[in-house]
């Protein structure tokens, strides 16, 4: 199994985490990662609305929206001849983007346990503020143990 | 399978074929996604007018998406890297481009397989057959003149209906 590399993208669409784990994708400079992470925001949006039959409305309009309901969610799985990418967005709007490669089993709990290492690590980190480049020595190494042990 | 649209763009980024199987969207959703300046008048009265705006809106987008997509896709995975498709929780869509930048992308349910190779084979098939075969065709095809002409789009009928995986 080959994991790529990791970004994670904040609700505004700025790039706060990127790491890689495997050698496989190209070198780009910290302002070209910017780049990939700010447009991928905003083709994820774009993918949300071409959804070709939306579900048909069911909560009545005067009530509040609610981030529970279903709604459409943009791209989840991008495919292409070298790698495969997973998108996985929070209710809060954080994605997260695991690139892998293309026969890659289970990318699914990759991304909960990846998950699960952000919430006790990074937001329950005191000194860490939203939206902000995550710097945190324990999810690294929790990514590290973690990613790399099952490699 | 469900197939919702299908569409080919030429190398001048202009849409010259489309082909969708979806119903009409609700009104509400789409003016709430992209504001329209006349379309509160319009709203009642020529509907038709409406319809084929959101259509060619769309094409748009998608040409849009996928050229970014495969840029971003090329920017990591390398120069010889191909964008193959991507998938939502709704639909899924499937993309093919030919040596010459002409570039097919069909959106289905989220159940199929890669299509790329029965894209391959419409390309190769009918619009090389049909369409660049085709004498009193134009070479380029602005505003899709010469394109769905009817051997074209009864290949394409009877390929959807015979070929594509049921």
């Amino acid at each position: 199994m080959v994991v790529f590399a990791l970004f994670i993208i904040s609700k505004s669409g700025g790039l706060i985490y990127n790491r890689e784990f495997h050698t496989g994708l190209n070198k780009l400079s910290s302002n070209d990662l910017l780049m990939v992470a700010g447009s991928f925001h905003g083709m994820h949006e774009i993918t949300k609305q071409l959804c070709p039959n939306p579900p048909p409305p069911t909560i009545p309009s005067n009530t509040a929206p609610t981030p529970f309901a279903a709604r459409a969610t943009g791209l989840e799985v991008l495919e292409t001849s070298q790698f495969r990418m997973q998108c996985f967005q929070t209710l809060t709007g954080v994605k997260f983007l695991l690139f892998t490669e293309p026969q890659q089993p289970n990318i699914d709990t990759i991304l909960k346990k990846i998950y699960e290492l952000y919430a006790d690590f990074v937001m329950k980190n005191p000194f860490y503020t939203v939206e902000m480049p995550v710097r945190c020595e324990k999810f690294d190494r929790g990514l590290d143990g973690f990613v790399k042990v099952r490699g | 399978m469900v197939l919702y649209s299908f569409y080919i763009f030429d190398r001048h980024t202009e849409c010259i074929y489309s082909r969708r199987w979806t119903p009409a969207r609700p009104t509400s959703s789409s003016s709430k996604a992209r504001p329209q300046s006349e379309g509160s008048i319009a709203s009642n009265g020529d509907n038709s007018t409406q319809q084929a705006r959101k259509h060619t809106d769309d094409e748009k987008l998608i040409f849009g998406l996928v050229f970014s997509l495969r840029n971003m896709v090329q920017k990591l995975g390398g120069e010889d890297d191909t964008f193959l498709s991507y998938r939502t929780t709704e639909y899924k869509l499937h993309y093919y481009e030919t040596p010459t930048r002409m570039k097919f992308v069909m959106l289905t349910d989220t159940k199929q397989n890669n299509l790329r190779p029965y894209l391959h084979q419409i390309w190769a098939n009918l619009y090389v057959e049909y369409v660049v075969k085709n004498p009193l065709a134009p070479v380029e095809h602005p505003g899709g003149i010469g394109v769905a002409n009817e051997m074209f789009e009864r290949g394409l009928e009877t390929f959807f209906v015979a070929v594509l995986p049921a």
